[in-house]
């Protein structure tokens, strides 16, 4: 690596040390204790999987160039200088780490893996070494965001044929119009992913709850979250957030999607709307006596996979409970306490990697198809679009012989006309 | 080697603190000048408010707790040990009577807590010696723990000598004009300091307490000051 380029990756890397990851950085006492915490280490007992592992290897790099110790006596925190090897040596950790932050209910200090884990993938991008298919995806999106027009019309088209397949399953729910976009004055934007099964059951709820909605025209996923680019990051986020403020609406309700909604709860900033995912949105309606389900629907027993990012990192526990209450007849708990819920193992961009990352994933998860076969439920369901292919790969490779749902399709499929 | 006795005795003391002093709030400083979190780096479904929390999660490790209870045996021993020898080490300046609430004599415990402090120190090193522990450890990890396991001992064992067997050539009085007049910088040596059959220990254990303290503000003991607000963030 020339020194320039070195120069350059150093840059990026000082304009990641903020308060809180100079906090991050400055405080491991490599206790080990969140040794256990990795569903990776679980399934996989190398240390190269121990969150702290993970996280010095970021900071051997910090040590070196950001600290007095790494000046004058690197040998005593094993700083490591900024080269080819240690940028593998990043790719493995970045890519290895799903960003689920089991690990900082463990720390004693709640050190953030997954944000120390963000210099790494920043580094990657810079000296571009980063998997390539999350860049070109995530500039799919910001270029759609620039050249709306261009797409708009085959947008439009697709969604009349989806509201052929809405009307027909639930004609009698359906509004005057079935799948409204671009809607002035609506209440509440639906962001939802590219696919009829993220757009078709919640037109199917929001109708049945004559919510004054609109679907957006931008997919939910952040690609530059995957790959770990602010800068891509906050493009793809402000493409919603502008369609939000031209249409007026005072809710935007993201679809089942974990790394979309946290990023546009807590990376958005104050806005004129509040952000809600679609679980919570499902919960109020039921709640307010919008919508009734019919449990009869659902007789098996289930289990309801709890999306890290939704979840531990975002606090949305206690509405898909709710949800599930009216759902199901037997609905059994993953964890007793969802916070320690093992992470599917599909998220930080690897189930997007596709066949590349399919192996990894799945023996990097063993513990977590345990965890689902130990509940002897026969439906597993859950609210996170990546969480959804991972399982039903899990499903799949370790025979575990589920029916795997996203919450919100059976929401629909149980709606009581 | 009256001369090494008072430069580690004197000079080297001013010069511990001094360093551990302006380095802590310097690196304290760097680090609040930067930019804070935009957003929230909160773990969900932990109820206690912010603060509370984080105070709780600081002093007690509930964490560690719950996922190495033998760890936190130690840790807590540890830890509890260090606030009585430092409260022992405020009544070698003068008598407090508000730590003599209970009525004992300098240092608090007989010996038995250099002791505590002593065994958890060797728990804390031998077990960076098994995998996968070893394999997170960095040298500063084993230096920072023979470091302290050196202080606590030649402390320790002057401790115990007075306590356990009598000893009485260096009194508490000794200690007290000793470390008083470095507090009002009017330095002044004892003659039973410096001469008597247990002041090669004394100078031992202030040797390592002095690298000790310089060694501080550059190493992962701040986490003494950072523990805190670390866990504030996980709190929300």
């Amino acid at each position: 690596m020339d020194e320039k380029t070195r120069q350059d990756l150093l840059k990026l890397f000082e304009g990641k040390l903020n308060q809180a990851m100079r906090l991050y950085l400055e405080t491991c006492s490599r206790c080990g204790v969140c040794t256990e915490a990795c569903h990776v280490y679980a399934s996989m007992p190398q240390a190269k999987y121990i969150a702290a592992y993970r996280a010095e290897i970021v900071r051997r790099i910090y040590k070196k160039y950001f600290k007095s110790q790494g000046r004058f006596w690197p040998s005593l925190g094993q700083s490591k200088d900024l080269t080819e090897m240690a940028l593998e040596e990043l790719y493995e950790a970045a890519y290895s780490c799903t960003g689920c932050r089991r690990c900082m209910v463990y720390c004693p200090f709640g050190i953030d893996t997954q944000m120390i884990m963000s210099i790494a993938k920043l580094l990657l991008v810079g000296a571009h070494a980063e998997p390539e298919i999350l860049t070109m995806l995530a500039d799919t999106s910001i270029a759609k965001g620039e050249s709306l027009e261009i797409f708009r019309e085959g947008f439009l088209a697709g969604i009349k044929r989806l509201e052929a397949e809405v009307v027909a399953k639930w004609q009698s729910q359906a509004g005057d119009t079935v799948i409204p976009v671009d809607k002035q004055g609506a209440d509440l934007l639906y962001v939802a992913l590219a696919g009829a099964h993220s757009i078709i059951p919640a037109a199917a709820v929001f109708n049945a709850a004559r919510e004054n909605w609109t679907l957006s025209f931008f997919e939910a996923v952040n690609f530059g979250a995957f790959v770990g680019d602010p800068t891509r990051t906050k493009l793809i986020l402000e493409r919603i957030v502008g369609e939000a403020k031209r249409l007026g609406v005072k809710e935007v309700c993201i679809c089942e999607c974990g790394t979309a909604f946290r990023v546009m709860k807590q990376l958005s900033g104050p806005q004129p709307f509040q952000v809600s995912s679609i679980t919570q949105v499902h919960a109020r309606y039921i709640r307010e006596g919008r919508i009734k389900l019919d449990p009869s629907k659902n007789p098996e027993p289930l289990t309801y996979h709890d999306p890290c990012q939704i979840a531990r990192n975002a606090g949305v526990i206690d509405e898909p409970r709710y949800i599930l209450q009216h759902l199901a007849s037997d609905y059994r708990e993953l964890a007793p306490e969802p916070i320690y819920n093992w992470c599917c193992g599909g998220g930080g961009g690897l189930v997007a990697l596709g066949e590349e990352t399919l192996d990894f994933r799945m023996k990097s998860s063993r513990v977590k198809a345990e965890q689902v076969r130990k509940t002897g439920a026969k439906t597993l369901c859950t609210a996170c679009e990546n969480c959804h292919t991972q399982l039903s790969d899990l499903n799949q490779h370790y025979q575990l012989g589920l029916e795997v749902k996203f919450l919100s399709s059976m929401v629909a499929e149980a709606l009581v006309p | 080697m009256e001369t090494i006795y008072y430069l580690v005795l004197v000079p080297m003391v001013y010069g511990a603190f001094v360093v551990f002093g302006l380095g802590s709030v310097l690196r304290l400083a760097a680090l609040w000048r930067r930019p804070p979190q935009p957003s929230t780096l909160r773990i969900h479904a932990r109820r206690a408010p912010g603060w509370l929390g984080a105070l709780a999660d600081s002093f007690l490790l509930p964490t560690v707790r719950r996922h190495n209870p033998l760890l936190w045996v130690f840790l807590m021993i540890f830890h509890v040990c260090l606030l009585l020898l430092i409260l022992g080490h405020l009544e070698l300046f003068k008598r407090f009577e508000v730590l003599q609430v209970i009525e004992h004599q300098v240092f608090l415990g007989r010996g038995l807590v250099g002791l505590a402090l002593t065994l958890a120190l060797l728990f804390f090193l031998f077990r960076r010696f098994v995998s996968p522990n070893r394999d997170l450890s960095v040298p500063e990890d084993y230096y920072l723990l023979i470091l302290l396991l050196l202080t606590v001992l030649f402390g320790s064992q002057m401790d115990w000598a007075r306590s356990w067997y009598g000893y009485g050539e260096l009194t508490v009085e000794d200690y007290r004009a000793y470390l008083m007049s470095l507090v009002l910088l009017k330095p002044q040596l004892p003659s039973a300091v410096t001469g008597s059959g247990h002041s090669f220990m004394l100078v031992l254990h202030v040797f390592f307490a002095n690298l000790f303290l310089i060694f501080f503000p550059f190493s992962k003991i701040m986490h003494a000051f950072l523990a805190l607000p670390v866990n504030k963030l996980r709190r929300g």
